[in-house]
């Protein structure tokens, strides 16, 4: 096991820039996740930490040794291919047994077995260790490329969008089988996904990445609740966080925000922007509250007066998207606290405003409340 | 890929039954067409010499054309020895084209330098030029250099036939072949020279063996380099079943016999390897 760290990778494709001054550090024994969009340069980050795209600038270092001259075979690390990439003239054992039978990691045949038995326990196909890989499932072809990540030791393990494929059901069984493994092998981890709730529920860290650029790396708590800028905040949560501009005013008791049409007013924890300025504000659905009938404000809340824009009921909740002025904000409540709620109701938001996120306007805005 | 001969699925459309007597009429008449030289050479090899210039198909059959090109009638023939020969330097261009063109085809497949292009299309543009104009800059190269009838000369010069075909398809399989296999197995801890002979030849052997079929079959078939390039010592079939049209006496049935028997090692090759010729030639089977 081993620390991996990365500092300022660049390289480029072209005239298309895959990866733009790349830098983070993954501790030993750390499960780190590479959250962003498709196009982002997770892949190329990760392939780089493999040896296997060389960087136009910057360096891979791996146990504290600068490894950019090092073969990808000798760099100690294990990785699952977003495309399985499975030897197709092999069976699933064949497969799984491939890195212990190669010069470098080979075993005793006994001990192959062993091991390879094992791994096909853990990820429930051992009953398909003789069958083709040409003849699997997605989910089964998975499994088996996960498993021949785990069957050796390694550094350091790199896993791009393992879990992609999958469909929801198993996906979610998978990322807990996923956790467990982590947690009992405690092996150094690199994992590659578009999926937030992969990110918050494995990682230990989370670098979120957009465009070839590391936006913010950080625990999970720390993205979800301070994320640097605009894009990163709405890259976490469903509903997504909506955002509204406006302007900065003063009010008596400190700052305030108010909506471009005006409908749209809030008070705002201390921001680090001056009155007048154009910014832009933020609040998790999970963070507000809908408030029905004539109920009084709780303190510490404000409320904002709306009508219902959309409804639409997902089992037990409701995801009700209220209209203020121009703006549109999504808000999750029980199923049965709405249930005599139509659309163009007039229902009023609470807003706490310590859980409203301020940010400078445009797509990546830089947060300027606490 | 669909394999021939797979029964038609539901989706196939319903053909009435007279488009459908009309197509296999269609297709038996083309059939007939297509193979009516092959048929006409067999025929005339078996005929015997009063028949030679007639075309109908109706006449006594006789073997002694055969006897004749293979010298059983106590009459003496090379056809064996140039027969040989032709194995020889065909077979010996594809080795030497396979050897030196595999890893020249993955290195273009792979690697991408300035000017790689360029030189594939330069290997590719041996095949422009018909083979007449270098051939008499070359005969004199030959005689100095002493390669003049010898097999290693024409195993050389068939180079210029064989290897562009070896390298342009086989970059292309190379081409189509998932990186990221590779890459697994550098990452499982194989060397790169093991992962070319454990990962990729393997799942790129039906098109070797397609390519090597048809390199064989160029060289076979090739005239123009051993009708110049070689005298008695290492000429070809090809070449050598012109003799019997010179002199004064002209036998086409001679011909043709030397010709049905010189058709043979590729049919028989190609039926060999038919399965792979299916699979090598509709490539971009290899799916993880």
């Amino acid at each position: 096991m081993a620390s991996v760290e990365v500092r300022g990778l660049r390289k480029r494709y072209g005239r298309t820039t895959a990866l733009d001054d790349v830098s983070f550090e993954v501790a030993d024994g750390e499960f780190f996740c590479l959250l962003g969009p498709s196009g982002a340069g997770k892949t190329t980050t990760l392939k780089t930490l493999a040896g296997l795209v060389e960087p136009d600038a910057g360096e891979v270092v791996i146990d504290g040794l600068p490894s950019n001259d090092v073969e990808p075979t000798h760099r100690g690390l294990a990785m699952c291919f977003e495309s399985y990439a499975l030897y197709p003239q092999l069976d699933v054992y064949g497969n799984l047994a491939s890195p212990l039978r190669s010069p470098l990691f080979r075993l005793p045949a006994s001990e192959v077995d062993a091991k390879v038995r094992a791994v096909a326990g853990t990820l429930g196909i051992d009953g398909l260790l003789e069958r083709p890989v040409t003849r699997l499932s997605n989910g089964q072809r998975q499994r088996v490329a996960l498993g021949r990540v785990l069957v050796r030791p390694a550094r350091a393990y790199l896993l791009d969008e393992p879990l992609a494929h999958l469909d929801a059901k198993i996906r979610a069984s998978m990322r807990a089988e996923l956790k467990t493994i982590s947690r009992d092998l405690g092996t150094t981890t690199v994992y590659v996904t578009h999926d937030y709730v992969e990110a918050l529920s494995l990682a230990d860290r989370i670098g979120v990445i957009r465009d070839g650029r590391i936006l913010q790396a950080g625990t999970p708590e720390e993205v979800w609740a301070r994320p640097v800028d605009a894009f990163v905040a709405r890259a976490f949560g469903k509903p997504r966080m909506t955002l509204v501009g406006g302007g900065l005013t003063d009010s008596a008791d400190g700052p305030a925000f108010v909506s471009d049409d005006g409908a749209l007013r809030l008070p705002l924890p201390p921001v680090d922007a001056a009155p007048g300025e154009a910014v832009q504000v933020g609040v998790r659905p999970r963070d507000l509250r809908l408030r029905l009938g004539a109920d009084e404000v709780p303190e510490g809340w404000s409320a904002v007066e709306g009508r219902v824009w959309v409804l639409e009921h997902l089992g037990r909740a409701t995801e009700v998207t209220v209209a203020v002025g121009a703006a549109r904000l999504a808000v999750v409540a029980p199923r049965a606290a709405v249930a005599g709620l139509t659309t163009d109701d007039r229902v009023s938001l609470l807003i706490r405003p310590s859980t409203v996120h301020v940010f400078a306007t445009g797509d990546e805005g830089k947060r300027v409340s606490p | 890929m669909t394999a021939p001969g797979r029964p038609p699925g539901p989706e196939t459309r319903r053909r009435s039954p007279v488009a459908a007597v009309a197509a296999n009429i269609a297709l038996v008449v083309y059939f007939a067409f297509s193979l009516l030289p092959i048929a006409f050479i067999i025929a005339l090899s078996l005929k015997a010499d009063r028949d030679q210039t007639t075309t109908y198909l109706w006449f006594s059959p006789t073997f002694d054309n055969y006897r004749t090109v293979l010298g059983l009638d106590g009459g003496g023939s090379s056809y064996v020895r140039f027969f040989l020969a032709s194995l020889t330097t065909s077979v010996g261009a594809v080795l030497v084209s396979l050897v030196i063109g595999i890893p020249a085809a993955y290195a273009a497949a792979r690697w991408r330098f300035k000017g790689s292009d360029n030189l594939m299309f330069t290997l590719l543009s041996f095949r422009f030029a018909p083979e007449l104009l270098v051939i008499i800059p070359l005969a004199v190269i030959y005689r100095q250099l002493g390669l003049y009838d010898t097999a290693v000369g024409m195993i050389w010069v068939l180079q210029l036939v064989t290897m562009p075909l070896v390298v342009w398809i086989l970059r292309s399989f190379f081409a189509d072949f998932p990186v990221e296999l590779e890459e697994a197995a550098l990452l499982d801890g194989y060397s790169r020279r093991r992962v070319f002979v454990k990962v990729v030849l393997p799942l790129v052997r039906p098109g070797i063996a397609a390519v090597s079929l048809l390199a064989f079959i160029f060289a076979w078939n090739n005239f123009i380099f051993p009708f110049t390039l070689t005298s008695s010592n290492a000429q070809t079939v090809t070449v050598s079943s012109l003799a019997y049209l010179g002199g004064n006496l002209v036998r086409f049935n001679l011909v043709a016999a030397g010709a049905v028997m010189a058709a043979l090692p590729p049919l028989v090759l190609a039926l060999f390897i038919q399965r792979y010729l299916v699979r090598g030639l509709s490539f971009g089977a290899v799916k993880g």
